[in-house]
């Protein structure tokens, strides 16, 4: 399995004149007649673009996991579909993180509810009592 | 720190009884997504079935969507699960039951291949063990994956395609060809019709100039045998007047010429370009990839032409 479209030098969803015009540029003829069996024919190209993907999916994720150089990664595959390691923080350990980040907010409110509660219960009272206070003294001014 | 929301992967594994049993659940399902030809109920009753012991006590329809959508992210996750929580047994185990989802009926698809691989390689199996373990569950040894990249996977794969480009090709040549065969003909009758047009014209000329000719012949003989004459007497004094001047034939002339291609009058400079025409035409080097006797008779040839040319040179 090879990455036709990085030997090409095409994105992978190139249009069929684009792969035509990069087949016909193509000076390596075993590579021109191996891209015209696989892209030029719109069924060959679905099957080869879907296993492209999942190749593709699997050389991202084998970078992020370290695994660029295993037993079961090697000859043409390795060769067009490894990336260069990702410095991405492992998800793992971001789950993690956030997991813990949300436990102390959680943590944080609980611990200061009771004072907060009395504020926000105090703001309201006296809140309540202005407007009932300013509504009586329009309401006489207006008598 | 990014307070994005929870994904529903990460929900899921937050909920669960037993993360890596939830992990290795996301990771069944994407080899099964990958199987071809199952229906979409067979592949949750095939993961129901093979993870039946499984401890993770959520339903197994969110897991199929998140495989269905090729979350890199989420697949990423619960490899990473995987890989930490799995002993040496767990992993062998997993890695049986991923073999058994993939092939049911003994093809593996070739993404599943790479699936396959990338798992081995996430649990730390070597190739000898999985071959081993591949050939005791599928009784058929491991095979490596087709290349679909290359042109003989499509002459096993999809015959028809091929037949139909050589059938293509051969009806492209064979027009080529009728187009051909009809041109030359074309040009055949022209050159025929113009042959007969000539061919009658020139008869009739030939009658007229032979009735000319049979009343020239007789006055011309008389008058030739004059002039032979008149020449030969001419030709003896010049022999007296001229004998110490080297003797040479006009006709030797001619014909070292005529080894050349050139009518008799060509200048010097002529002569040089047919010369070097010539030479580069027959020079035996052109023939050394060629038999012996070729290059020796194209030695021949060169040396005539090497030779009248010398000879033009010196008397011209």
């Amino acid at each position: 399995m090879r990455d036709l479209y990085q030997r090409l030098s095409l994105a992978p969803g190139a249009s069929d004149q684009a792969i035509k015009n990069a087949v016909a540029r193509c000076p390596n003829s075993a590579l021109r007649q191996d891209a015209e069996a696989t892209l030029a024919v719109s069924e060959h190209r679905h099957i080869y673009d879907n296993l492209h993907k999942t190749v593709s999916d699997i050389g991202q994720l084998r970078a992020r996991l370290g695994l660029t150089h295993g037993a079961h990664w090697q000859g043409d595959v390795a060769n067009d579909f490894s990336l260069p390691p990702d410095n991405a923080i492992s998800r793992h350990d971001e789950l993690i993180d956030r997991v813990s980040f949300a436990v102390s907010l959680h943590n944080r409110w609980q611990r200061f509810r009771g004072p907060w509660l009395l504020v926000t219960l105090f703001a309201a009272g006296a809140g309540i009592g202005l407007a009932f206070g300013l509504a009586l003294g329009l309401g006489l001014g207006m008598g | 720190m990014s307070i994005a929301r929870f994904s529903p992967f990460e929900l899921l594994l937050l909920k669960s009884r037993s993360q890596v049993d939830t992990a290795t659940l996301l990771l069944l399902a994407w080899v099964l997504v990958h199987r071809q030809h199952v229906s979409e109920g067979q592949r949750r009753r095939r993961l129901a079935q093979v993870t039946a012991q499984f401890r993770h006590g959520h339903e197994l329809g969110p897991i199929m969507g998140i495989a269905h959508s090729q979350d890199l992210q989420a697949i990423q996750l619960a490899a990473e699960v995987v890989r930490k929580e799995c002993s040496k047994e767990q992993s062998l185990s997993v890695l049986h039951q991923a073999i058994t989802v993939a092939t049911d009926d003994g093809e593996i698809s070739l993404n599943n291949h790479y699936i396959l691989g990338f798992l081995a390689d996430l649990l730390n199996v070597a190739p000898t063990t999985f071959s081993t373990l591949f050939q005791e569950l599928t009784g058929r040894p491991l095979r490596s994956a087709e290349d679909p990249s290359r042109d003989a996977y499509w002459q096993v794969h999809d015959p028809e395609y091929h037949a139909r480009k050589q059938r293509d090709a051969q009806a492209a040549k064979q027009k080529a060809k009728d187009a051909q065969t009809k041109a030359e003909q074309r040009q055949r009758e022209n050159k025929h019709k113009q042959q007969n047009k000539q061919h009658q014209k020139d008869q009739a000329q030939h009658e007229q100039a032979q009735r000319e000719r049979t009343k020239q012949q007789q006055e011309g003989a008389r008058q030739e045998r004059a002039r032979q004459e008149q020449a030969r007497q001419r030709e003896r004094q010049h022999w007296k007047q001229e004998k110490k001047r080297p003797y040479s034939p006009p006709d030797r002339t001619h014909r070292a010429l005529a080894v050349l291609g050139l009518t008799p009058g060509a200048s010097r400079t002529d002569i040089r370009r047919a010369y070097r025409r010539m030479a580069q035409l027959h020079h035996p080097d052109r023939f050394y990839s060629g038999s012996e006797h070729q290059i020796a008779l194209a030695s021949a040839r060169f040396q005539r032409v090497k030779s009248a040319y010398d000879y033009l040179m010196q008397n011209i």
